[in-house]
């Protein structure tokens, strides 16, 4: 299929806009790792749960932006329990984390079967954001751009808050030595708490976005989540650029698989994973451990 | 299990004998099965079988080697599809296809190599991600796979076509399969594979190769893997991408967690609990897939060494001591301990962890 001008600018932007969507939900996934050194595998079943959430707003009338802001809230207080509650009682132990989450994702998984069913369901895009805009020649749905102007400001207000707050010094001082953050009076246990209930928040607004983008569906949760872990291999574990560059390059390559090789688009996604673990293992931006 | 290396005394020899009796007295039960009950739980044990070896293949990799891994259904949905394809695309006679299914394993390799570049919990999200890539590419090449509809018209070998006598060619394989593994894993390969789970650090200054050690270790797991997909393949005549999904690998890392790392029979003792709640409390019990996620949950924060390790230290070892063996009873104790804290509290994250967002 001989890809044109405008086509090509058209997956350009579809693969940008999908990689805002991938950059909403690996950004949490890395502030966790980077902070708490947990590998998140039940960030999948925070964005479908998300997704689902806002489905049931909206079905009970409630508008677009309550149910993006019930979502954000409900999967945030999930991962706040989770935290609290389950992952607290393991912390430091590597292993055991990450294969607790992978018990809650079964459930997850389990509990919204029972309660949002099997079949897939697509979220309306928002009043207002719904239909076209004309760039020159070119009409691109007004949703997949506000998306991707969210998913930048999203970026910035990361970028701010971890570079420029007080907050981002903790956390950036909890990710290099914990126990010397401890001994200088500050209440790491909280911190952890906070930037796990926000990485679950984030998780929650991006199952919106994939539910207008993609749809909701059982299974939603494990093929979003092989997307963002390949983003985090690409991109480097725990680094905040390595989210932002590896969400483009997945975006990127999916839109263009999907158009070229439509049957085998994964595999285009597995090519740029394995060159990166052959020539630098620890990801584009991950630092080398010492 | 014993400790390696000891002297073969007269308390060996009981506790020996008594572990002899216990396999003869399993196997004597599994041959007669199917002269016990009807065509339903046989079918149950076929697929505990083939399940079992499917968790033992993921154990031989996690709780000897230390590489615990989310991706093992996608190497074995490489054997079932392989063999699937083979026969209903190519018309290749079964034996042929089988064995040329069984090769394709070996590409297995590459993923492992792949993988192998990163250790600890980076390991686990590097198979995860090849995994469900084979689930991607099973799922979306329809002209070869099929799609979601799967491939059917797998066939089983002639002489084994009736149930029972599937069963019993299952119990054959696999226990063909448990004896090699057995052998792998009391082997001078094993013992240094344990050591690399130990401590991967000291073991190549000390003049083991450790990188071909794991490829090794991954390929051979790859080939059990391989099998247990081709029975189940061969069982269903059918396979479709649900074999393949993460859930299939989640599902095999719980049976071999539940029912004890780093031991033969675990991972038996965990498909069998599996299928019992698959196939059995499904039936009263709608919500039966939350049921295994909480046992999975459950196990990682309160029984690490699975059912096996709690009866080893529950039951096998106060049985020792009463019978006045104080050591026995302790190394059973300590096999029990050395599962659950070795393993999964092991070493962090290989490769690129330190620093955090920036």
């Amino acid at each position: 299929m001989p890809v044109t001008g405008r086509a090509f600018v058209l997956q350009v932007l579809n693969g940008i806009s999908f990689g805002a969507l991938l950059f909403l939900l690996s950004s949490g996934f890395q502030l966790i790792f980077g902070l708490m050194r947990i590998v998140n595998l039940a960030h999948g079943s925070f964005y479908l749960v998300g997704g689902y959430i806002g489905l049931s707003v909206l079905r009970a009338g409630g508008n677009f932006w309550l149910a993006v802001g019930a979502a954000a809230l409900s999967v945030a207080a999930i991962g706040l329990v989770v935290e609290l509650g389950l992952l607290r009682r393991l912390r430091g132990q590597a292993m055991p984390e990450v294969l607790l989450t992978v018990g809650l994702s079964l459930i997850f998984a389990d509990l919204s079967l029972a309660r949002w069913g099997g079949d897939p369901q697509i979220l309306p895009s928002p009043p207002g954001l719904q239909g076209s805009i004309h760039l020159g020649s070119l009409t691109y749905p007004t949703f997949r751009l506000f998306v991707l102007a969210l998913g930048a400001l999203v970026a910035a207000g990361l970028w701010l808050l971890l570079s420029r707050t007080r907050i981002g010094a903790i956390v950036r001082a909890g990710a290099d030595d914990q126990e010397m953050v401890m001994a200088l009076g500050v209440n790491i246990r909280a911190v952890f708490a906070g930037a796990f209930t926000i990485g679950a928040l984030l998780a929650g607004i991006a199952g919106i976005v994939g539910g207008v983008f993609l749809g909701l569906y059982p299974g939603a949760d494990g093929e979003i989540l092989l997307f963002a872990l390949v983003v985090v291999i690409l991109g480097g574990l725990g680094s905040l650029q390595g989210a932002m560059v590896g969400s483009l390059l997945v975006g990127l390559i999916d839109a263009f698989g999907r158009e070229l090789v439509p049957s085998l688009s994964y595999f285009l996604l597995f090519a740029p994973m394995a060159l990166v673990l052959i020539f630098r293992p620890r990801g584009l931006f991950g630092k080398a451990t010492t | 299990m014993t400790a390696g290396g000891r002297l073969p005394g007269p308390r060996w020899r009981l506790t020996g004998a008594l572990k002899l009796g216990g396999l003869a007295l399993v196997l004597a039960l599994l041959v007669s099965l199917p002269f016990l009950t009807g065509s339903f739980y046989v079918s149950l044990a076929t697929q505990g079988l083939y399940l079992g070896l499917f968790a033992l293949s993921i154990n031989l990799l996690a709780g000897y080697g230390g590489m615990i891994t989310l991706g093992q259904a996608g190497v074995s949905g490489i054997a079932g599809y392989g063999l699937a394809i083979f026969l209903t695309r190519f018309n290749w006679p079964l034996g042929v296809a089988i064995v040329a299914a069984l090769a394709l394993t070996v590409a297995a390799a590459f993923l492992g190599a792949l993988a192998m570049r990163t250790s600890g919990v980076y390991f686990l999200m590097v198979t995860l991600a090849e995994g469900m890539v084979i689930w991607g590419i099973a799922q979306r090449w329809n002209t070869v796979t099929g799609g979601d509809n799967g491939i059917r018209g797998v066939t089983r070998p002639g002489f084994a076509s009736v149930y029972w006598k599937y069963y019993y060619f299952t119990l054959a394989v696999v226990a063909l399969c448990v004896a090699l593994i057995a052998l792998v894993v009391r082997s001078p390969f094993g013992l240094t594979l344990r050591g690399i789970r130990e401590s991967e650090g000291r073991m190549g200054p000390l003049g083991y190769n450790v990188a071909l050690h794991k490829l090794v270790a991954f390929v051979v797991a790859g080939v059990f893997a391989g099998v247990s997909g081709l029975l189940l393949a061969m069982d269903n005549n059918f396979f479709s991408p649900s074999s393949v999904h993460l859930k299939a690998s989640a599902d095999g890392l719980l049976m071999s967690i539940l029912g004890g790392m780093g031991t033969l029979t675990g991972a038996f003792v965990g498909s069998g609990v599996f299928v019992f709640i698959t196939n059995y409390v499904s039936g009263y019990l709608t919500r039966w897939p939350t049921l295994l996620g909480l046992i999975f949950v459950l196990v990682i924060l309160f029984a690490r060494d699975g059912i096996v390790g709690a009866w080893n230290r529950w039951v096998w070892a106060p049985l020792l001591r009463r019978a006045g063996q104080a050591e026995e009873a302790e190394l059973a104790k300590e096999a029990a301990r050395e599962v659950a804290s070795g393993l999964l509290s092991g070493p962090p994250a290989g490769v690129g962890t330190k620093g955090g967002p920036q």
